[in-house]
């Protein structure tokens, strides 16, 4: 068992599945010789060669589009935006030629879009997006999100191997702050399936990506004060883990849902309705969400940090969910 | 035959009680009216009499446990001429029937809990509930209680609620399934997954837990509550008496705005009096001979020279109370309780005195009827008892003032340009700006010191 | 270069455009008695570049269409009823009714990729069929088609600029058939001849009358043979135009009428039967014959079409996701051995041939002369590839100046060390 980190986990999985099938092949801005510009894919172009892992032009549309035709013939491309917001220069791609091409005409897409996303790190909003809603909202895709080293492995594997395409999303903060051991050999993690982090009896917690952490660390301290609070990291956006969401609600009968994204529109909303449309007689509370504001990234870091979730909001918010 | 002992509900808006101590134990004969168990609550500790005569079958609540008003504490084995049919609840609960009559029960007083909405009390419920069902009104309660009542037919208008804003909460409706704290049967919780949780960051050392059940103000912290617990202490949970407290003068501060007027009364010829007549009295009388009603007294004459000072506020409205019920505050091992004189003005000196010392006396032996430490409409507190020249306290809602007495000592005073010794005693009254002016406020102090300082009633 | 056509494929040229001609009368009928389901969009005019650039293609290669290369797919082996049943919405369409008009596909056996409505998106899509076609061994070539309009989008910009980059054996057809709906190509392009985008990605262009469909065929062969060849990609501007509005529900009243007299006068169908005339290769027993092939053909599939069922409402719920309904296996033509480790690993550093600035020329490239109505070729614009990851560990390449990442040739350290870069690469593996 090894320590690593959550990027060094990406670049396990992509060398291992490089490794065990000719078919996967990586593209993107810088990341052949460079490595890549978080170095996700450094070593990639010395053991694969430059048919395998392709130094792009600055065309994201262009990138995305040459990954579907190469999965048509029965590659599995791996295309990397090199920060996650520039994916907004390839929406109609992404939205209109992988998302409803199986759907439309019965061709599987079976390509992995990944890239770094997520705020903390003073990138102001160009670089800190958290798009993952605009991809929830369309049919036909995949939206994983994991948040630690053992699960971004596993899940990244998933994602290769599955036949749809999968946006994959790579919180930049957590790449190196988190390590985790994580087994030898091959393992990987279901899309589409939530995780207890924690389990609790007085509230829930949902969250995913950093602000899951943030969430255990404010259930720590709701734990001194006496509030037992279940944190579920859902893993996976698209498609959701119903089930685990119900299951959990019924046992603590109270929700808090804690999200990076911003409040309007963000997956909150989603599940509140999932929540009120299967388990509205097990709800013993309102059901509250912490959420960044709705407004673009800001750049200064106090401003940065009152657009965040932090673990005091949490609390507060849990706080009162737990008195109703 | 077997009669429920229930706990009673000790006020309009006590919600739950604390038995402190079981009297007698299972298996123990017990007379009707004999103290049976003694609780605590939020407004005043009492000695519960058995409201049936027979021998003690079962206690179903123990000591230190707070259950909610009705809640069956213990059964008794009735048997003997002595039994009679066990009497109503109600009627063994010193909550007044005129109490659960009232339509409406008055605005809630600062103390009850849940400062944001006005809580009808549970020992009415029943009535209410029963009201609120038949006009329609849904009773305050989540998806997840209305189900458990229906599906173990439980009618949610019989259950009390202690929620939030009375709403029957979850435990609620558990208990009224179960008499128990149980969990409702958990659906297999989702799979913890395979992977290895993350490791939290090491955070301040641990806070024990706070006071998280109400929601008042008095439970704010200042600071960041980290910051309390640094070096070697010890945690001391409030009881439900302090607690209670602590909540009163928070709001009492909030919502008045205090002034404070402090005088300076010369108490020579009361005290002279006192000494003189003191053995006599206590003869006679059969009571002790302190201070004290002199001061009620006395504040009884300006009350009713200065209404406004006799009143309460209601928003807009002022409430010029026609009795003057004179609160006493007395200052207990564990905490602090103020029984009120009621009809103060239509006692006489002997009786005003009396009627201290029995409700002192009482006070301490936690033998107090609930309407005895409700419905002042003036209040007095004696901090110069423990020492002090004067204090500044804190008005006892709904009051609009408070008088302060300070220590009584002999000083030098200057009287027609000699200096005299005499006994002299600072005053201080509080009052609420709100309805007080400064110069009513004044003039009550006036009137207040002209009578002490020229006792012209006979004492005797 | 080009093997002459035999007769029979005369043919079959003939045989398609007017299958394809026919077939789309046919549906203006069929729309106008309202069987049709949403739009109809035409290719009348522009049969030639259709057929005349699918038939240069081999049946492994790829080919997408655009909404007015229907001709093309009935070249790639697609019958008048799957171009039916598509526009009436039937179940019996090859996307069963989830999608219309020429938004289907084949990934199978007629190798082709189903478009979407906006425009310049199947560029970079065929160019990374081309890529992975070449990777896989395959040998293929791809091949779609862009209008005037579809030529002015960023995806076409992105497409053939990664093609280029990439040397993928990918061929475009630019369509100018001189009006993108309502607006005229003078209003679309800066440039009267379209082909001449190809220099600015150092690419061939070739100019056509897309009007001849031998012409348009002779073009296209040249370029698959140049694809296969590895000097790809193509850019063809065959010259058109549209003879009918952008689709049945636009009179197309702002073309001038003196212009559609001036193409009907050039009208590719007619042009060629009087080429085949003209030249003894067909009579008018032949041409009877395959008209009423054609009648015979299209009768059959359209009342096969029109008798079948629309899909069921349950079907509108299917297909989001593949989850286990396909099985996808690229087809290798090459050992795989050659792509996995030890035989795909390289050195990763960049082998610069030119240090770049204003002095270094750029091989081939000269003014491109464009004539006025686009009939003769323009010279073939080609460039090599600025860089490239060095191949092999050797450096026998003599003088070759290798710079490696983050050194630059002011780094008088560098110029010192002859073996720098492999021992740089050594340390940066020991991290």
């Amino acid at each position: 068992m090894a320590e690593i980190t959550m990027l060094e986990g990406i670049r396990q999985a992509l060398f291992e599945e490089m490794d065990r099938d000719p078919a996967v092949v990586a593209l993107g801005e810088d990341i052949g010789v460079f490595g890549g510009a978080f170095k996700v894919t450094e070593g990639l172009l010395a053991r694969f060669g430059p048919e395998r892992v392709i130094d792009t032009p600055i065309s994201e549309t262009a990138i995305v589009g040459a990954a579907c035709g190469m999965s048509y013939l029965g590659l599995r491309p791996v295309a990397e935006m090199q920060f996650i917001d520039f994916i907004a220069c390839c929406f109609n791609q992404v939205t209109n030629f992988l998302a409803k091409s199986h759907y439309r005409w019965g061709a599987p897409v079976p390509l992995v879009l990944r890239g770094p996303s997520g705020g903390s790190v003073h990138g102001g909003p160009f670089h800190s997006a958290n798009p993952e809603m605009y991809f929830v909202h369309t049919p036909g895709l995949k939206v994983v999100y994991p948040s630690t080293a053992y699960d971004a492995k596993g899940l990244l594997k998933s994602a290769i191997r599955d036949n749809n395409p999968v946006l994959f999303f790579e919180h930049k903060f957590l790449y190196r702050r988190i390590k985790e051991e994580i087994p030898s050999g091959d393992y990987t993690v279901p899309i589409g399936k939530a995780v207890i982090r924690r389990q609790g009896n007085d509230l829930t917690i949902i969250s995913y990506a950093a602000a899951a952490h943030t969430s255990l660390e404010a259930a720590e301290q709701l734990g001194r004060e006496g509030i037992d609070a279940e944190v579920m990291d859902l893993r996976t956006l698209l498609p959701l883990d119903r089930e685990s969401i119900l299951a959990s609600l019924k046992k603590t009968n109270k929700l808090l849902i804690v999200h990076e994204d911003t409040r309007t529109g963000g997956i909150a909303g989603e599940i509140a309705a999932i929540v009120c449309e299967g388990a509205f007689e097990d709800l013993d509370g309102p059901i509250l969400r912490v959420t960044a504001l709705d407004t673009p990234v800001p750049y200064s870091p106090p401003l940065e940090h009152r657009f965040l979730p932090n673990a005091e909001k949490i609390v507060a918010a849990a706080r009162a969910l737990a008195k109703y | 035959m077997a009669v429920d002992v229930v706990m009673p509900q000790m006020g309009e808006s006590i919600f739950e009680g604390t038995i402190t101590k079981w009297l007698k134990k299972p298996g123990d004969k017990i007379e009707r009216d004999e103290p049976l168990f003694e609780i605590s609550t939020d407004k005043v500790d009492a000695e519960i009499p058995s409201p049936a005569a027979g021998v003690l079958k079962e206690v179903k609540v123990n000591e230190g446990q707070t259950v909610p008003v009705q809640t069956v504490v213990a059964t008794i084995e009735a048997g003997g001429a002595a039994a009679q049919t066990a009497p109503s609840p109600a009627k063994q609960a010193p909550a007044p029937v005129p109490a659960q009559a009232k339509a409406e029960p008055p605005p809630s007083s600062a103390s009850a809990p849940a400062a944001r909405m006005p809580s009808p009390p549970p020992g009415a419920a029943a009535e209410q509930a029963h009201a609120r069902a038949a006009s329609g009104e849904k009773i305050r309660s989540s998806p997840l209680v209305r189900r458990i009542a229906r599906e173990h037919n439980i009618d949610l208008a019989q259950v009390p609620g202690t929620g939030a804003g009375g709403r029957v909460s979850k435990r609620d409706i558990l208990e009224a399934v179960e008499g128990t704290t149980a969990r409702p049967t958990q659906t297999p919780a989702p799979p913890v997954g395979g992977a290895i949780p993350f490791r939290a960051p090491t955070g301040p050392s641990p806070l024990p837990p706070g006071g998280a059940a109400q929601s008042t103000a008095a439970f704010e912290t200042a600071v960041p509550r980290e910051k309390l617990y640094f070096g070697h202490y010890e945690v001391q949970p409030m009881s439900v008496m302090r607690q209670k407290i602590a909540e009163h003068m928070v709001l009492s501060k909030r919502v008045s705005p205090h002034v404070y007027s402090v005088d300076e009364v010369d108490l020579t010829g009361i005290a002279a009096l006192r000494a003189k007549t003191k053995e006599k009295f206590e003869q006679a009388a059969g009571t002790k001979l302190t201070f004290m009603p002199f001061f009620v007294r006395a504040a009884v004459e300006a009350l009713r020279a200065f209404p406004t000072v006799n009143a309460s506020v209601d928003g807009t409205n002022v409430v010029l109370h026609k009795e003057a019920n004179i609160g006493i505050a007395v200052a207990l091992d564990w905490g602090l309780i103020v029984p009120v004189i009621k009809n103060a003005e239509e006692k006489n000196f002997l009786g005003t005195a009396r009627a201290i010392n029995d409700l002192a006396e009482r006070a301490r032996a936690k033998k107090l009827k609930p309407e005895e430490v409700a419905e002042s409409t003036f209040s007095i507190t004696n901090p110069g008892v423990f020492g002090g020249l004067f204090g500044l306290p804190i008005i006892n809602q709904p009051n609009v003032a408070i008088l302060g007495l300070g220590t009584i000592e002999k000083r030098p005073v200057v009287i027609d340009d000699a200096i005299a010794i005499r006994s002299m005693v600072y005053l201080t009254l509080s009052y609420d700006h709100r309805v007080v002016d400064g110069a009513t406020a004044h003039q009550f102090m006036g009137r207040l010191k002209h009578s002490l300082e020229n006792w012209s009633e006979s004492i005797l | 270069m080009n093997r002459p056509l035999t007769r029979e494929q005369h043919f079959d040229l003939y045989y398609y455009m007017q299958l394809n001609r026919q077939l789309e009368e046919r549906m203006v009928r069929l729309f106008r008695q309202n069987k049709i389901v949403g739009g109809l969009y035409s290719s009348l005019g522009q049969e030639g570049i259709s057929i005349g650039s699918a038939y240069a293609l081999e049946p492994r290669d790829w080919l997408a269409p655009m909404i007015r290369n229907i001709g093309a797919l009935l070249v790639k082996g697609f019958k008048p009823r799957d171009i039916f049943t598509q526009h009436m919405a039937k179940y019996t369409s090859p996307t069963f009714g989830k999608d219309g008009t020429s938004h289907f596909g084949d990934l199978k056996v007629r190798h082709t990729v189903s478009p979407i409505s906006m425009l310049g998106d199947l560029i970079p899509v065929m160019t990374g069929v081309a890529m992975a076609g070449r990777y896989l061994g395959q040998n293929i070539v791809t091949l779609t088609w862009i209008g005037d309009g579809g030529s002015s989008t960023g995806a076409f910009h992105e497409g053939l600029n990664l093609a280029a980059t990439q040397r993928a054996p990918f061929i475009l057809i630019l369509e100018n058939n001189q009006w993108a709906y309502s607006t005229p190509v003078s209003r679309q392009v800066p440039l009267k001849n379209l082909a001449g985008r190809a220099l600015a990605y150092g690419i061939t262009g070739k100019t056509v009358d897309g009007n001849d469909v031998l012409a348009v065929y002779r073009a296209t062969k040249d370029a698959v043979e140049q694809c296969r060849a590895g000097r790809g990609p193509v850019l063809i501007e065959a010259k058109t135009m549209r003879m009918k509005g952008h689709a049945q529900h636009d009179p197309a009243e702002y073309v001038p009428q003196a212009m559609f007299a001036h193409w009907k006068a050039r009208d590719p169908i007619t042009r060629y039967e009087a080429y085949l005339t003209e030249n003894k290769l067909w009579d008018e027993t032949k041409k009877a014959e395959i008209d009423a092939r054609i009648e015979r053909e299209l009768d059959e599939d359209q009342k096969f079409a029109e008798e079948s069922p629309l899909p069921p409402a349950e079907l509108a719920e299917q297909g989001v996701y593949c989850e286990g309904c396909h099985e996808i296996k690229a087809d290798w033509h090459r050992p795989k051995s050659e792509v996995t480790p030890p035989k795909s690993s390289v050195e990763p550093t960049w082998t610069v041939e030119s240090f770049g600035g204003v002095e270094a020329e750029i091989p081939g490239a000269k003014e491109v002369a464009l004539s006025d109505n686009g009939a003769q070729a323009s010279p073939a614009v080609e460039a090599e590839p600025r860089a490239k990851p060095a191949q092999q560990k050797t450096d026998g390449a003599g003088e070759r100046l290798r710079v490696p990442f983050g050194r630059g040739p002011k780094d008088k350290e560098f110029v010192k060390e002859k073996s720098f870069a492999r021992t740089r690469h050594h340390k940066r593996g020991k991290r």
